[in-house]
């Protein structure tokens, strides 16, 4: 099996980490350049090969119609999500895209998972160099406030790029493990988390535990269209203004030379962190020379909107958490844009302390990511992580109200169960519309997905269905359907609103030109080879337990034949075959994992009735 | 002769051996792990009785260590159908403690359950004995409105503000006196269920809970109503 690693898949800059065995800390891995930092930005040549981060950023300068950053502003969202945003980014939306946006990049055309899925195939092979093996699963870190849809678009890329995604974890909650090992924090923490694209506000209760340390999200808030960005955005704009008054020179003409002096734009701002001024020096295409000293306190009060913006969030996460900003223990600075000084004062005015800031905000969610693919790759730890759903998720009923089924900042793993029945006769499906969001009306929320429950004719009212919205640990929705008279349980295969269905993704898996130097069928067998080394070793350590002696003989000698089948079938290399073999070992074994996990809730349980008189 | 609590008497027959569950986790006869029963009861599933007086740090003890033990998380290494089974059954355990952590939220589900309030929904109830101070309440909160919008408005609103700030604190404290009467009410249910109460008198003291609620709701509202405005023309 290959290795396991973390992965901060971000707007700006995206980063891939391990927990070194030596020494028990996460470290980041480095690129070619040597810096751990893989710019999020794609470039696609005429003949179909791809650059990925520090060149293809200088290819933004020279060829910017070929090059894309910033896709995860893209991740999940429709056309109508991003029109205002269009203009200041220089690649171009196919026009066919509506609730899948895609790119044209040169020739062909993709999809922002796509696109995403290049920067992770990047990342893998950075880490399968320095491990000098193959790295094939991950964990791969997400914005706290991001939606069902965006999560999917998230995973989906993650296996494109042919990364078994283990679990999807929310950025902030990643920052509070890596500060939590590094600072031996307790009590209540906020993790200011602002990006290039996002921005998220967590409030975290840290407690050790005689089993060890949770780190439990009480609530959390954000904006997925907030970022350094909009400051670049602001800085850009109104120098295109002062372009155009003294000069007559409109920038949009020039895309290549937008994109240089976005470059020194961004490094001006980034000199006034530690300076009170920078001055830009930028040689026009007619001649001149756009000269401009921009001044920190000019600088503060032109993006101060933009920062009061991230306050409304935090507010709000502070209430919902029931909780007063000078009862935080600790407040945590997440992401490059906290560098800048009028974010630093702004969060220390309104927590009263110092943030932390000693761990490179740059680097924090990478190395929580990698801490939390440890966690999962030895099945036991010391640490839990318990996150919540940002957004309450609710399904529309008569007159387009959103009825709420599943409150925001809910810990997850969390369900909710409703009954349905058919409105008229010989009604044979009844459809559902999923949504996210905290507006009474279903048009004011989020479409997640909509599906319809089939249903035996027969007179109405008759029909007993009942559906069970589950929200699993990455935040992602899967919905169960139970027919009450027959009892019959199954998945529901849901219909996303901004997203590929799973049939979607897999055809792009076959399809994809990019990949057919990897023989399909090959990397088939590798992960059909993981999924039964796992199962095997499950089955092991299973056989192994005391309480697995209460089984027939009869039905050990099955797992025994279960296991060696499926052992000969690894060594073949026929996938499908390997497969059906896991299966029945999963089948066969069925009955021992409820025992065992029967022991677990009855030594718990047993053993703690609690007593009110 | 009362019982303590009325289960409802659906045979639930272990899809394994055929023996009656009587609904528990698991089968009594051979200790399959049963499917989660539509509607569980949280409080059995931290082995409490459906008393409403909980010890709060006590519960979270409870949730953090069942937390430990079914996070799919810990189960990273495990077979597929261990892994689902872990995801739902911290599915239910999250949401268990979710409804019993908050003392409204736990007596609404004790209502709920016993089919006097329907999920969601809430009524409010105007008490009575307020209805004089709600409505010079709101013809303050429609002063402080106009008197925003006027031009002296600044000068107008400062002793309109003031009023306001009165009225906040008085609700605040009905708010408080409510929340009194429901906990004592708590007391009174917790008391009728270790008598062993009949069914009568646990159906009176179901309606007094609902009606508190009730009343709750409209006050917390009026609170709301006044911090909202209050909060306004403040940056």
């Amino acid at each position: 099996m290959g290795r396991l690693v973390g992965i901060d898949l971000g707007t700006t800059n995206s980063l891939v980490a391990y927990v070194d065995p030596a020494t028990g800390r996460p470290v980041c891995i480095p690129g070619p350049h040597g810096s751990p930092l893989c710019p999020s930005v794609v470039s696609v040549d005429a003949d179909g090969s791809v650059l990925v981060g520090e060149s293809a950023r200088q290819r933004l300068l020279t060829q910017p119609e070929r090059t894309i950053y910033s896709v995860k502003r893209l991740m999940g969202r429709g056309l109508a999500d991003v029109q205002d945003e269009l203009t200041l980014f220089p690649f171009r939306i196919a026009p066919e895209s509506q609730q899948v946006i895609r790119v044209r990049l040169g020739e062909k055309t993709y999809t922002a998972t796509e696109i995403s899925a290049l920067i992770l195939r990047e990342l893998k092979a950075w880490a399968e160099r320095h491990f000098s093996g193959p790295v094939d699963r991950a964990v791969i870190t997400v914005p706290a406030y991001f939606n069902d849809a965006q999560r999917q678009a998230t995973k989906d890329a993650g296996r494109l790029a042919g990364l078994e995604v283990l679990r999807l974890v929310n950025e902030p909650t990643a920052a509070a493990l890596a500060y939590g090992l590094h600072e031996k924090q307790r009590g209540l923490v906020a993790v200011y988390d602002f990006g290039g694209g996002t921005f998220d506000i967590s409030v975290l209760k840290l407690i050790s535990t005689s089993e060890g340390d949770i780190y439990q999200v009480l609530s959390t808030n954000g904006d997925t269209h907030l970022g350094g960005d909009d400051i670049d955005n602001l800085l850009l704009a109104r120098a295109r203004q002062e372009i155009l008054e003294h000069y007559a020179l409109d920038l949009d003409e020039h895309p290549a030379t937008l994109q240089e002096l976005r470059r020194d734009l961004i490094r001006a701002k980034h000199a006034l962190s530690d300076s009170d001024s920078a001055t830009v020096t930028f040689p026009l295409p007619s001649g001149s020379v756009y000269t401009r000293e921009l001044r920190r306190a000019d600088f503060e009060a032109q993006v101060a909107p933009v920062v009061d913006r991230t306050m409304q969030p935090v507010k709000q996460a502070l209430a919902d958490a029931q909780l007063k900003p000078g009862q935080m223990d600790e407040a945590v600075l997440v992401g490059g844009s906290t560098r800048i000084p009028l974010v630093r004062r702004r969060v220390e005015e309104y927590f009263h302390r110092a943030p932390h800031c000693e761990l490179n905000p740059d680097e924090v969610v990478a190395l929580g990511a990698a801490v939390q693919a440890s966690i999962l790759d030895r099945g036991t730890s010391n640490m839990l992580l318990l996150d919540v759903t940002p957004l309450s998720l609710g399904i529309e009923t008569m007159g387009g109200v959103v009825a709420k089924l599943i409150p925001r900042n809910s810990t997850i793993p969390a369900s909710a169960q409703e009954l349905f029945t058919t409105g008229v006769d010989h009604q044979t499906g009844i459809d559902l519309h999923v949504l996210q969001g905290e507006r009474e009306l279903a048009r004011d929320c989020r479409s997640l997905a909509r599906f319809t429950l089939k249903v035996p004719p027969g007179p109405a009212g008759l029909a007993r269905v009942e559906v069970k919205f589950l929200i699993d640990a990455n935040g992602i929705l899967e919905v169960h359907a139970r027919d009450l008279r027959t009892e019959e349980s199954r998945r529901v295969e849901v219909q996303p609103s901004y997203g590929m269905t799973d049939a979607e993704v897999e055809r792009l898996l076959e399809e994809s030109i990019d990949f057919a130097e990897q023989d399909f069928a090959a990397r088939q067998l590798i992960e059909a080879r993981n999924e039964a080394e796992t199962i095997l070793r499950a089955t092991e350590k299973s056989l192994a337990e005391e309480a697995s002696r209460e089984m027939p003989v009869s039905e050990r000698r099955a797992i025994g034949r279960a296991m060696t089948a499926l052992r000969d079938a690894w060594e073949g290399s026929d996938y499908k075959l390997v497969r059906t073999r896991t299966d029945e070992l999963n089948q066969a074994t069925a009955h021992l994992a409820e025992l065992l996990m029967n022991r677990v809730l009855h030594a718990t349980v047993e053993g703690k009735r609690l007593d009110e008189v | 002769m009362g019982q303590t609590q009325t289960k409802p008497v659906i045979p639930a027959a272990c899809w394994s051996c055929n023996f009656d569950t009587g609904r528990e986790h698991f089968c009594t006869a051979c200790g399959r792990i049963q499917p989660l029963a539509p509607g569980a009861d949280f409080f059995s599933f931290f082995g409490l009785p459906q008393k409403l007086q909980v010890d709060a740090a006590e519960l979270e003890k409870q949730f953090h260590a069942l937390s430990w033990k079914l996070h799919p998380d810990n189960f990273g290494q495990a077979g597929k159908r261990e892994r689902a089974l872990a995801v739902e059954r911290s599915s239910q355990l999250n949401d268990a403690y979710r409804a019993l952590r908050d003392p409204v939220r736990r007596v609404e589900y004790l209502l709920q359950r016993a089919g006097l309030r329907k999920e969601g929904a809430t009524k409010q109830q105007a008490p009575p004995e307020l209805l004089q101070e709600v409505f010079e309440l709101n013809e303050s909160l429609e002063e402080l409105r106009e008197a925003r919008q006027s031009c002296n408005g600044a000068q107008q609103a400062a002793p309109l503000r003031k009023k306001l700030e009165a009225a906040q604190l008085n609700f605040e404290g009905k708010l408080g006196e409510v929340d009194a009467q429901l906990a004592a009410a708590f007391g009174q249910w917790d008391a009728a269920l270790a008598a062993a109460a009949g069914e009568a008198q646990r159906a009176e003291l179901m309606a007094r809970l609902n009606e508190i609620l009730n009343r709750r709701s409209y006050i917390r509202n009026l609170v709301a109503n006044v911090q909202k405005e209050l909060a306004e023309g403040i940056v």
